[in-house]
């Protein structure tokens, strides 16, 4: 019986190779948005990783960056700068902004960089300079290149017009572009005068970064100290806590309509041999081998379109890539078992129907004209 | 053509049903994501519109609502009162910030209002009565459970769920309603600037015209007034949101759907397919009648068609199924599937599909052989 369905599934190749890429088509859809999702993740927390802080001190109640408001007194920053343990405390200031240029518009998150910083600015730079004066800005090299902006061009940020002064690698994405600005455009731009929205704390060597930030806490008041790790671990996990439903709900369209997909095409076959199966029912083969067969067929079209998708998945992701710049990918194996385990779900499920069928030919039906 | 298509169909209804099942499936995929993405630009529209004024003051070279900062000085508001044609100017405050416990974090929206911009329909609880009050979104609420009564802590300060309030959400964040004596008791206690009367608290205020004012002129007044400040008009504001929505969100979006109709060109492709392979011996029978190629698309195209007619409207049952779903199990989210111009692409794009489908059995058509029509069934 096994050979039988598959030399069934092999005489109708075109209709197999439709079936499997419609199947494809919607894990795709679904490995697409995951891939989106952790690569905005990853994004999201880009800036803080490469900072390289040990820890990072902020509002009290606070515990991460992204699409967060924090608010410390800037005194507190002296503060935190003579405490034992502490090589260095660099505030900045952090606030979602629009910046414009003519014809775009785009969301980003400004940090605001004390004259002379030598911390919290770009890790990467296509060109220019790192840290912006007063009335500058370095914009990601994407966002340059799709505004049309080059080094020396002019964009606006709640109406200021600041000078591009540096293109920075690394810092562009959908939900989280990062842009460097002197914090005195950003206090004025915020009203946010004697404030500082996050302090980048370098310790001594040999200074515990959870010990430290314990001890910050400690000694000033009203303020959240994290040691670096758990702050990058709190923004990846909100940014992906934004995404999870979405990839659940994304997870079981695509599984609805791969199921329906691999039900029909399984079914038109084993219809297509009706007669070859009553006869094969008449010479004693038993339901439960038949059944047996119609389960391969769904996992053959199964395993072919979850094959096909990460064909195409490993095509599309550079091209997608390229075309849409804005969107950053990134495939993990857990996407890739994820998408195996439900494949398997989806095949049990889509061999119910034939098998059914299946079931219900009568052997009678053999030795009809 | 069309009776006999019809016979054809009728003849195995548990195929036709699956084959119907199958393209419905391929439409409603189509439909949540476009519903989705509608969705969201509606939601962002809302969040301006539902405010209730006419003419809304930010700050000056801040020209959207959500996601970004404004900051008025605190004297603005007793200036554009001033203004002959401003009834009254209600100050409303925006900040995006954090909620929830350690691994299970989401981004809120803060909307401090006084007396205009508050929540729209409150379906549990009650209005904001003291400090501590909030009205939050039951996106919110359903996703910790909380209720009416409940504490809702924001970076360490206690307030009290009064209650609980649908479709004030947008941007992924369900907002959170709180009074302006809540927002500096927070501010107070979080010790966050060495003087609260020099710190932004007032984003934006909310214009009522006199009886009579042209809007247009009085917004000109104001800015004139207030140098610090631009005025829109509610629907201006909104579709700047809307607009950098599409930006933010339409890549990846378009990306998405545009898959989602690929994959029903393959479907629809398929299953037109399976069925001119499954009537190979019709075909035949018609070729040895002398009906042309042209003739035998037809009745497969009008088989196409008819499916089509019966899997639209089970498509757009699902998709409204599963939005349903959706919005029941995270109302943070909202899916427009019965908006018309996504449904109008959409059932542009399906006939297009159909069109493209029928393609696919081309060859198994022309190649239908007479001799089969005499052949044992």
């Amino acid at each position: 019986m096994l050979r039988w369905i598959l030399k069934t599934l092999w005489l109708q190749k075109p209709s197999l190779l439709a079936s499997a890429a419609g199947v494809a088509g919607a894990f795709v859809l679904v490995v697409i948005l995951h891939a989106v999702f952790v690569g905005e993740s990853r994004q999201v927390v880009a800036y803080v990783r490469h900072t390289a802080a040990d820890v990072w001190v902020m509002q009290r109640g606070v515990g991460n960056m992204h699409m967060a408001n924090s608010f410390v007194w800037d005194s507190k920053v002296k503060r935190i700068a003579e405490l034992p343990g502490v090589r260095a405390a660099t505030p900045i200031l952090y606030s979602g902004i629009v910046v414009r240029t003519p014809g775009r518009r785009w969301l980003a998150f400004a940090v605001g960089l004390q004259r002379g910083a030598t911390r919290g600015g770009p890790w990467a730079m296509a060109a220019g300079r790192t840290t912006p004066g007063p009335g500058e800005i370095v914009v990601p090299r994407v966002f340059a290149d799709m505004a049309g902006v080059a080094l020396g061009g002019r964009v606006s940020v709640t109406g200021r017009i600041l000078e591009v002064v540096g293109l920075s690698e690394g810092s562009f994405s959908m939900g989280n572009s990062v842009v460097f600005m002197a914090a005195s455009d950003l206090a004025e731009l915020m009203s946010a005068q004697g404030t500082v929205s996050y302090i980048i704390v370098d310790a001594q060597p040999g200074q515990d970064g959870a010990g430290l930030a314990a001890r910050i806490e400690q000694a000033v008041d009203k303020v959240s100290a994290l040691p670096a790790e758990r702050f990058i671990r709190n923004d990846y996990q909100l940014a992906m806590q934004m995404g999870t439903e979405i990839i659940a709900f994304m997870t079981l369209i695509g599984a609805g309509l791969a199921a329906v997909i691999i039900a029909f095409t399984a079914y038109s076959q084993v219809a297509r041999r009706r007669r070859e199966l009553a006869i094969a029912k008449a010479l004693g083969v038993r339901n439960r081998a038949i059944y047996a067969a119609v389960g391969l067929q769904t996992l053959v079209i199964t395993g072919l379109g979850l094959a096909l998708a990460l064909l195409a998945a490993w095509g599309l992701f550079p091209l997608l890539s390229a075309l849409v710049p804005q969107i950053t990918l990134v495939v993990t194996a857990e996407a890739m078992w994820r998408a195996a385990a439900v494949a398997l779900v989806v095949a049990s499920i889509s061999a119910w129907i034939p098998a059914r069928y299946v079931a219900r030919v009568d052997p009678l039906t053999a030795f009809k004209g | 053509m069309w009776r006999l298509a019809y016979r054809q169909l009728m003849a195995e209804p548990l195929r036709a049903a699956l084959t119907a099942c199958a393209i419905a499936a391929a439409i409603a995929v189509i439909l949540v994501l476009r519903g989705f993405e509608q969705g969201l630009y509606a939601q962002l529209e809302a969040a301006v519109t539902a405010r209730g004024a006419p003419l809304i003051v930010a700050q000056a070279g801040v020209s959207n609502f959500i996601a970004t900062r404004s900051s008025l000085p605190q004297l603005a508001r007793e200036r554009v009162e001033a203004i002959a044609g401003v009834a009254q100017a209600q100050p409303i405050t925006g900040l995006s910030v954090i909620y929830g416990p350690e691994g299970n974090r989401v981004p809120i929206y803060l909307l401090v209002h006084d007396r205009r911009g508050g929540p729209g329909r409150i379906v549990q609880g009650g209005p904001i009565r003291g400090a501590r009050d909030t009205v939050i979104d039951e996106g919110l609420a359903r996703r910790y459970g909380l209720r009416p009564g409940d504490p809702l802590v924001i970076s360490d300060f206690r307030f009290r769920v009064a209650g609980i309030t649908r479709g004030e959400s947008a941007m992924f964040m369900p907002f959170v309603f709180i009074g302006y004596d809540g927002m500096i008791d927070l501010f107070l206690e979080s010790e966050i600037a060495p003087d609260l009367s020099t710190f932004p608290l007032l984003s934006y205020l909310l214009v009522d015209l006199a009886p009579g004012a042209q809007a247009e002129a009085v917004a000109e007044l104001i800015e004139h007034a207030v140098p610090e400040a631009d005025v829109f008009t509610a629907d201006t504001l909104a579709a700047n949101d809307v607009a950098l929505g599409k930006e933010l969100f339409g890549p990846i979006m378009q990306a998405l759907i545009g898959l989602a109709y690929l994959v029903g060109v393959l479907v629809i492709g398929l299953i037109v397919y399976a069925d001119a392979i499954g009537r190979r011996r019709t075909f035949g029978v018609m070729n040895a009648l002398g009906f042309r190629l042209r003739h035998m698309l037809a009745t497969l195209s009008a088989q196409t068609l008819m499916l089509l007619a019966l899997a639209w409207p089970l498509g757009i049952g699902i998709a409204l199924a599963i939005a349903a779903g959706i919005e029941s199990l995270a109302p943070v989210y909202r899916v427009y599937v019965l908006e018309p111009a996504g449904l109008a692409w959409a059932l542009a794009g399906v006939l297009a599909m159909a069109l493209l489908g029928a393609v696919f059995p081309l060859r198994v058509v022309a190649r239908a052989d007479p001799t089969t029509a005499f052949q044992a069934g």
